[in-house]
């Protein structure tokens, strides 16, 4: 079997101290550490080693983090072909693990794993040195056994950075653990997104519900008819991104230079042409053909999205958590179609066009269940982890 | 048919900031190539843009300066087009949601009236990288200099509210100025920290038909903006006339052979939100701030100097042109010199030394203080003008007191009447001709006298008083 690594770390524990002192991390190589080879997966950047470490790598290190190594993924980290994402986390080859979530990739690895998967609030963790495909979309996700391990990592990592202005001038969540009391937490469950589930999934999911319901939390039943307008969303808007973002990528600086161009031109069709995996490829074609030909419909998508987020919110507010399942059960299918991309991660890619922290919590009856996603208001991550820890307790037959 | 046409314009100005739009490269385009550059300006991968609060400020203020509104909210747009020029596959431009929108700049036009022409937005943008073209051997090869990529630019677009060439360059000059004054930008079209496109089409006299335009690149001077207009429009009347149709394109400006050619067809890519880089979001109270910042522009200023200096309106209107100037005009004024001795010395005699010099008046070792001193030893009757233009070329050379220089070369002007007599008397007897002429009515016997006796006092005597002892003596011998 092939290595799960793309890179071996030839460093060893620093000893600095710190609150992630002896915590082994594994990345992807679309995260900056200098002098790492960093091809995010993908041809297109091949030979490209990184000059300057991302934000992310800078505060793990000081927070005392070793990184073991870079493992091995999917082209831009879109979608999960080829991605060996989770393994190095189930294999105990690494404590945590940083998968950056564009459609869900990082809650999907997790239960692929049957190891917990944080995405963060959009804004939390800042971008810089991070290679993505769709700016408005992706956040690095975090993949550990143990809930603490993230809580400590996401303490070390979030929060503003003079390198990085998209992040919000608001104040820094409170990252210290509070107690969950069920009788005074509501949690949502969104019918629309159940509908997809085959008879498995469902009664595992259902079942979840009924231990929520069992341990005092109060179940509220909510309905939002536009669900299945996220993944059209991500759909169009994520290509458009991508078809701009992976504009760079011309085979003059770094990447593979196919000979035989005559000018310019032919020398970008060509390599271009040869660095792109097929999925990536229809997806940037699909974005450009909204860029040049149905700019009407991306701005349309645009505009929904401003309103699902809203929505979103206002449910929100109107409940603590929402919990949703995050396996739809749709079969793996042509790995470089679009439409069957979107219909695997059908279930996760809405908090990505939100923007809200997703905590996948694997199920605590057995690594072959699907677990569930909890859904927190955005830059409420803290309580989000709070709650999947009083969940884990419970489980286990605490609390 | 008589064609009437139809002109709006699209400026560049590079900002005067130190750094780079989205990165902290120094923004000095003309260093060694690929010297200013970093991950960002470069796009290698993961890098994220860091829009300029200096870029945002400099370009506020001057959308403000012509009488712009600010936008409350704008943003960044990505303009797709794929060329070695642009290392990430767009453009970096506000084409949704420009900085600010409206303002005006007013002209005199042909007829000697203020005509009004509106400016329809400024947006901000990065500029590209520079291509040079070179051969290698035999093949042509092009390199590229990134020091120039994410430098900062606005964009201001005008209404097609121009109709001749004169109002283009009119407008161009006034806004050069403007923005000077603003102090965002030294807006040299000699330099590129100007680059205008002209957009032409024509229409028959008095309709208001809106035809297909043409696009005029190229031009590095605003004399090449008129030149090129004018040849724009005789070319595309000719072409209407002969019944050929104008096809929306670019052409380039040939300043050798004063002719537009035809460059390549118009390419109009798609703009789409830049998902990286953050609203720009401007509060009321900031934009007040800002607009707190302006210095007295140059209308306000021209009337200052006709109501405060008593200049007249032309004078005025010259003095103000440039900023550098109007301050230095104004602070010699404070020094207690006269406003039309001021005005005289400095651009007769400062301003062309200071050029001469490739120094500018902001930092000369000239400084206002050290000219005024020189120009009230002059206006005190203590040197004469002779003197003080020698006096000035030393002070450019060190940093003595101009009293002291005078002192040193023994300039003092020679005004006691009791020195001067025996001077005169002596050159009255040498030029006994002269004399004699002056009595027949001569008057240009009188500069020849008063010449002589200068040139007696080794040009230390004061003409003034020469001339009214010599007409007193020759009065009284006659």
């Amino acid at each position: 079997m092939d290595s799960i690594f793309f890179y071996r770390s030839p460093e060893n524990s620093l000893s600095g101290g710190g609150p992630l002192q002896g915590v082994n991390i594994a990345i992807q190589p679309n995260i900056s550490v200098a002098s790492w080879p960093t091809d995010a997966g993908s041809k297109a950047l091949a030979n490209f080693t990184a000059l300057e470490d991302a934000t992310l790598v800078q505060r793990l290190r000081q927070a005392g983090a070793s990184l073991c190594g870079s493992t091995r993924m999917s082209e831009f980290g879109f979608g999960l072909e080829g991605s060996r994402a989770g393994e190095a986390i189930s294999r105990r080859e690494a404590d945590a693990e940083l998968v950056l979530d564009l459609t869900g990739e990082s809650r999907l690895a997790a239960s692929r794993a049957a190891c917990c998967g944080f995405k963060p609030s959009y804004g939390l963790v800042s971008r810089f040195g991070v290679v993505g495909l769709i700016p408005s979309m992706e956040c690095c996700g975090l993949l550990s056994g143990s809930l603490e391990t993230l809580r400590e990592i996401l303490k070390a990592v979030a929060g503003p950075d003079d390198r990085d202005f998209s992040l919000p001038g608001e104040e820094i969540p409170d990252f210290s653990p509070r107690p969950v009391d069920p009788q005074t937490t509501t949690v949502g469950v969104l019918a629309e997104a159940q509908g997809e589930l085959n008879g498995g999934h469902k009664d595992a999911f259902s079942a979840s519900v009924e231990d929520l319901n069992r341990a005092g939390f109060a179940i509220r039943e909510i309905s939002l008819p536009e669900f299945p307008l996220f993944s059209l969303v991500h759909n169009i808007v994520g290509s458009v991104e991508a078809s701009s973002c992976a504009g760079r990528y011309d085979s003059v600086r770094y990447g593979q230079r196919i000979p035989g161009a005559r000018n310019w031109n032919e020398m970008y069709l060509l390599s271009r042409g040869a660095a792109f995996g097929p999925l990536v490829k229809s997806y940037l074609f699909q974005g450009a053909f909204f860029q040049f030909e149905r700019y009407d419909a991306y701005e349309n998508a645009c505009r929904i999205r401003a309103r699902l987020v809203k929505e979103m919110a206002g449910i929100l507010s109107q409940v603590d958590f929402l919990v949703l399942p995050a396996v739809s059960g749709a079969s793996s299918g042509d790995p470089a179609s679009i439409t069957d991309l979107y219909a695997r991660f059908s279930l996760t890619a809405f908090a990505n066009v939100t923007g809200q922290p997703v905590l996948y919590l694997p199920s605590a009856t057995g690594e072959d269940q699907p677990g569930v996603q909890l859904v927190a208001p955005r830059l409420s991550d803290a309580r989000l982890l709070d709650l999947g820890g009083h969940l884990l307790t419970m489980g286990k037959g605490g609390n | 048919m008589e064609f009437e046409a139809v002109i709006g314009l699209e400026i560049h100005v590079e900002l005067n900031c130190a750094t780079k739009l989205f990165c902290d490269c120094p923004n000095r385009p003309g260093d060694e190539p690929n010297t200013n550059i970093c991950p960002t300006c470069l796009w290698l991968p993961g890098a994220v843009p860091r829009l300029s609060r200096e870029a945002v400020e400099k370009a506020s203020l001057l959308c403000l300066g012509l009488g712009a509104d600010l936008q409350p909210r704008s943003a960044f747009d990505q303009k797709v087009y794929y060329y070695p020029d642009l290392p990430k596959g767009y453009q970096l431009s506000q084409a949704h949601l420009p900085l600010s929108r409206g303002g005006t700049v007013t002209i005199t036009d042909e007829e000697g009236k203020p005509s009004k022409l509106r400016i329809h937005h400024i947006h901000m943008e990065e500029d590209v990288a520079k291509l040079v073209h070179e051969m290698e051997g035999r093949s042509p090869i092009s390199l590229v200099d990134f020091n120039r990529a994410g430098a900062p630019l606005v964009e201001i677009v005008t209404e097609p509210d121009f109709h001749t060439p004169h109002q283009a360059m009119e407008f161009l000059k006034a806004l050069r100025t403007r923005v000077r004054y603003i102090g965002s930008s030294e807006c040299s079209m000699e330099n590129g920290t100007m680059r205008v496109d002209a957009n032409i089409s024509i229409r028959p006299r008095g309709t208001g038909q809106m035809n297909t335009k043409v696009e005029v690149k190229n031009m590095n001077s605003i004399r090449h903006v008129g030149d090129a207009i004018a040849y724009e429009i005789s070319r595309q009347s000719a072409a209407v006339q002969a019944g050929e149709a104008v096809t929306l394109h670019t052409r380039l400006w040939d300043p050798e052979k004063k002719v537009t050619l035809a460059m390549r067809g118009k390419f109009e890519g798609p703009c789409v939100p830049d998902p990286t880089v953050p609203v720009i979001e401007l509060s009321g109270e900031w934009i007040e701030a800002m607009r707190s910042r302006l210095p007295e522009m140059p209308a306000e200023r021209a009337e200052r100097f006709v109501a405060q200096y008593g200049l007249t309106g032309e004078e005025a209107t010259f003095m103000s042109s440039d900023p550098e100037v109007s301050n230095y005009f104004d602070a010699l004024i404070d020094q207690g010199i006269a406003p039309r001795t001021a005005m005289h010395w400095l651009t007769t005699q400062l301003a062309p030394a200071v050029r001469e010099r490739c120094q500018e008046l902001a930092g000369t070792p000239v400084t206002p203080a050290r000219f005024a001193a020189l120009l009230n030893m002059l206006s005190r009757d203590e040197i004469n003008a002779n003197a003080a233009r020698e006096v000035l070329v030393r002070l450019f050379d060190g940093d003595e007191a101009p009293e002291e220089i005078v002192g040193a070369l023994g300039f003092r002007q020679v005004s006691d009447p009791n020195a001067l007599d025996a001077m005169i008397d002596g050159v009255l007897e040498e030029q006994a001709e002269a004399v004699a002429d002056f009595r027949r009515g001569q008057g240009k016997a009188m500069g020849f006298l008063i010449g002589r006796v200068m040139q007696a006092s080794g040009g230390k005597a004061n003409p003034k008083i020469i001339r009214e002892l010599l007409a007193k003596k020759l009065g009284a011998a006659s």
